[in-house]
């Protein structure tokens, strides 16, 4: 095992990072190198998209993606989603909706809602925008407010 | 009305346990026996503290050297000193520079054990139903035995007695953050930052396991990323204290998804015998037994029987019953609490049963639960006054919608409903300080929202009722163990119906004060360019100029309020042996649910879902449907996918996501919400609790829809394609 250093694209500015070991996750480079832990760490294992992040502008599961695997291409996590329109819309359409009760899966479902909305000029429809968040858990809401609020930000960005 | 805590959420901008950090942190990593019931024999930690990175490792001899006094042989010890109960127990615990070396350290030690029998099932235990002579096994660890009026004799005579067994199995929180706690010593005084419901509940538990003064240790609460029980009582705050100690730095301890799976403290299954006796088309006497596993605990727990074997009567009239539990110790982690703990398995067994009890007689279910139903003046099987209590009004709204249902629904599809009542508002009570400033109201809490809403909204609520504030003048400050007021945590269903009662005294006892110096009768509240002011008919004043010179000093006007619950009781000449406990502010559910059934997979689809939940009075409406549908597709998750599963070698075979399946967002059906209100509870404006209630009819209300849909009964939860299947005779 080597700890050498690594550089990443992170929310549009470049990070190096000194002695990282080759096995590290993303999702760990972010949360402790980087210090952005709107990213959120939940299961390890892919099944609760709680660490969800954008690599190279697709949602990915930061948790099982290595960060040496990650190379040039463009990481967005959260904090980065949050700074543009689209993210903002989603994070607004997620708190009116009441769709945020414990929040530990909110940015998870914000980064993968705003992806799906930002990839063409006219959103999915409101069921497409729903199957693309069956990768994400929540335990708090039973959804259905969740619902309501890919509704509202489709809404909000059209 | 927006929750102030939504956005920060949605954007990740809070600190929950997962994300606590200090300066010179280690991270620490738990040594977990392979076997589930065994002796250590040997255990050498000498080659774990040489390896890189280590700083400090802990283990059964060091506990006496580090905290003398630390509780060694009590429910959950924090090292075991001779058993291992189960399989993962911890054994020892390692502080590293990083995560990797910490695990890397804890893997490298080996553990020599000398196993022992395994119980790992009720099956194990009792093969056959026990006999009386059960209570003096060695596994029981507790026994509770009430009975009332002639049993046998309405058994005897009955013109019909339905009798039935039913199988529950164990489910896990699966709160989305995993446990996580920072622990470091500073200035003598042990110090956690923790993800916890209940800060001062921990703070005397973790006193008690490691054998220090409470005035010693000061707990401070992280946002939380769920409870639903599973985050209360010490579990592994003392190893990061451990830790703390031996290294003198402070240590980070969070738990991986297996490691929640195999140590959690969860519902754990059990076997349910239900036999009712039936008179004229009326239940006159009810049997149940109940065998209920408790994992690791210890002789005396009888708790989780005492408390549980009431949802078995149901809120039902009941002339005659003899009911009998045993809690049972098998090697697994101990039993805890999960939202309503085991009232969805009770519910399950009972409304099962009182739903073909009813299609035996002929009986519409609705109407048959209806002549059971308890009224406002009824008695509890305990004698405990029932008090205001929306079932009937539940019944009747469940009724008027399956009408609706029905007609035109498809073959294949079937209807079934289910009721459920519970005790909200429990607890031994709680404080609140408010601190009225000129700009707006700060409300001083020692424990965190942990998603619910019913701190940051329910507690805000109040006041402004009471207050007349806008929303947005009111703030939560949260405090830790040694800074903000005593309250008991948020679980049962207790924080808005209980401590929102402290927070409305001290809110009136803000009002009385400002009304007094304006000389009114009555004054409220209102802002303006961000100042208070005080309105008395007509006459606005700013609360700024209503200050004592102190007042002014300090920042503003303080109020206090306590509310401690009156102490129920039982009649306890019905009980025989162990404790039955009593219950508090009951709330009634109501559950109505269509499912389609694959007649060749044995899958259940479910179609649509409909709740009729008696809330009392719905202080915050919004808040009060979110815990529906909330429970709602919880309780799904529990009817018709999750389960814990043991080898009879003590392993849990799904310690995972992957292969325990919670309901995703598919999975999730339009769900109606129908609020009862008028039925007052003692809560703030006639509230009753809301957090556990939802969830509670679900598996109940599937499965009667399932023997609505294909004639047949399913006696076991979950109600996986298999049992389904099984039970239609498809495999």
């Amino acid at each position: 095992m080597t700890d050498a250093a690594l550089a990443l694209h992170i929310n549009g500015q470049s990070r190096r990072f000194a002695s990282v070991p080759d096995a590290e996750r993303l999702l760990d480079t972010l949360r402790w190198r980087a210090g952005l832990k709107g990213t959120k760490e939940g299961c390890r294992t892919g099944d609760c998209g709680a660490c969800t992040v954008l690599v190279g502008g697709e949602p990915t599961l930061s948790c099982l993606l290595l960060s040496r695997e990650v190379g040039d291409e463009p990481v967005t996590t959260i904090e980065g989603v949050a700074a543009v329109p689209i993210g903002q819309a989603v994070i607004k359409a997620f708190a009116e909706a009441g769709a945020v009760q414990c929040g530990y899966c909110t940015p998870g479902f914000v980064v993968a809602l705003a992806a799906q909305l930002g990839r063409s000029k006219s959103p999915p429809d409101v069921e497409s925008l729903v199957d693309g968040l069956e990768g994400n858990l929540c335990r708090c809401t039973g959804y259905r407010a969740i619902e309501r609020a890919v509704a509202l930000a489709r809404k909000a960005v059209q | 009305m927006m929750r102030s805590d939504a956005e920060p959420k949605a954007r990740g901008a809070l600190e929950y346990g997962t994300d606590l950090e200090a300066p010179g942190m280690l991270w620490a990593a738990l040594v977990r026996s392979p076997v589930a019931h065994g002796r250590i024999v040997h255990m050498d930690l000498a080659g774990a503290r040489k390896m890189p990175g280590v700083v400090a490792v802990v283990g059964p001899d060091d506990l006496r050297t580090l905290l003398p006094k630390a509780a060694l042989e009590v429910e959950r010890p924090v090292f075991p000193l001779q058993e291992i109960r189960y399989r993962g127990e911890p054994v020892a615990a390692v502080a590293a520079e990083t995560l990797a070396q910490a695990r890397r350290a804890a893997a490298a030690v080996a553990v020599e054990v000398e196993s022992l029998r395994v119980d790992a099932r009720i099956e194990d235990i009792f093969p056959e139903w026990p006999s009386a002579a059960a209570a003096d096994d060695p596994h029981v660890v507790g026994h509770v035995h009430a009975r009332h009026g002639d049993v046998d004799g309405k058994f005897r005579t009955a013109e019909l007695v339905h009798s039935e067994t039913y199988r529950t199995s164990g489910v896990h929180q699966v709160a989305l953050e995993p446990h996580a706690c920072l622990g470091e010593i500073r200035d003598g005084t042990f110090c956690i930052r923790t993800s916890t419901q209940t800060p001062f509940g921990l703070r005397e538990d973790v006193a008690s396991v490691l054998g220090i003064p409470e005035a010693k240790l000061l707990v401070e609460g992280s946002w939380v990323g769920g409870g639903f029980g599973g985050k209360g009582s010490a579990f592994i705050e003392p190893y990061a204290l451990l830790l703390a100690v031996a290294s003198g730095r402070p240590v980070k301890l969070a738990l991986t998804y297996a490691e929640e799976f195999e140590l959690g403290r969860t519902t754990l299954p059990a076997v349910i015998r239900l036999d009712t006796a039936v008179a004229r088309g009326r239940i006159v006497a009810r049997r149940v037994r109940l065998l209920l596993d408790t994992g690791a605990s210890l002789p005396g727990r009888d708790f989780a029987v005492g408390y549980s074997i009431g949802f078995l009567l149901g809120p039902y009239r009941t002339e005659a019953y003899d009911i009998e539990g045993y809690a049972l110790r098998t090697n697994k982690p101990p039993f805890g609490p999960h939202r309503a703990p085991f009232a969805p398995q009770s519910v399950f067994a009972l409304e099962s049963h009182i739903d073909g009890l009813a299609r035996r007689l002929g009986a519409d279910p609705i109407e048959f639960r209806k002549i059971h139903a308890w009224r406002e003046n009824d008695r509890t099987a305990y004698d405990q006054p029932v008090g205001p209590f929306g079932l009937e009004a539940g019944l009747e709204a469940a009724a008027r919608t399956a009408a609706v249902w029905r007609t035109g629904i498809p073959a294949g599809h079937g209807i079934g409903v289910a009721c459920g009542f519970w005790s909200t508002g429990v607890g031994a009570g709680g404080e609140a300080r408010l601190f009225l400033q000129p700009d707006g109201l700060v409300i001083l809490e020692g424990e965190r929202e942990i998603g619910n809403g019913s701190v940051v909204r329910g507690l805000s609520v109040v006041a402004q009722r009471v207050l007349g504030l806008p929303a947005n003048a009111i703030r939560i400050q949260y405090g830790d163990t040694a800074t903000a007021p005593f309250d008991s945590g948020v679980y049962g269903s207790r924080t808005l119906a209980a401590l929102g009662q402290a927070v409305e005294k001290a809110a009136r006892a803000l009002e009385k004060t400002l009304a007094t110096r304006v000389g009114a009768p009555q004054v409220r509240l209102e802002t303006k360019n961000g100042q208070v002011l005080v309105v008395s008919g007509r006459r606005r004043q700013k609360l700024v100029d209503l200050l004592t010179p102190a007042e002014r000093a300090a920042g503003g006007l303080e109020a206090h309020g306590k509310h401690y619950g009156a102490e129920k009781k039982v009649d306890a000449s019905r009980v025989l042996e162990g404790t039955v406990y009593p219950y508090n502010d009951f709330a009634a559910s109501v559950h109505l649910v269509e499912v389609a059934v694959d007649r060749e997979t044995g899958h259940i689809g479910i179609v649509r879902y409909a709740a009729f939940q008696d809330v009392g009075t719905a202080v915050d409406r919004p808040a009060v449907e979110a815990q529906v549908e909330g429970g709602v597709v919880m309780g799904l998750g529990t009817a018709l996918s999750e389960e814990m599963m043991w080898t009879p070698d003590g392993r849990l075979l799904n310690p995972g996501l992957l292969d325990y399946r919670l309901p995703r967002i598919r999975d999730a059906p339009p769900i109606h919400v129908d609020l009862i209100e008028g039925f007052a509870g003692a809560g703030p404006f006639g509230a009753k609790g809301i957090g556990e209630p939802p969830i509670i009819p679900v598996p109940a209300a599937v499965a009667n829809a399932v023997a609505d849909a294909t004639g047949t009964r399913v006696f076991e939860l979950p109600l996986t394609p298999e049992r389904v299947a099984r039970a239609l005779k498809l495999l």
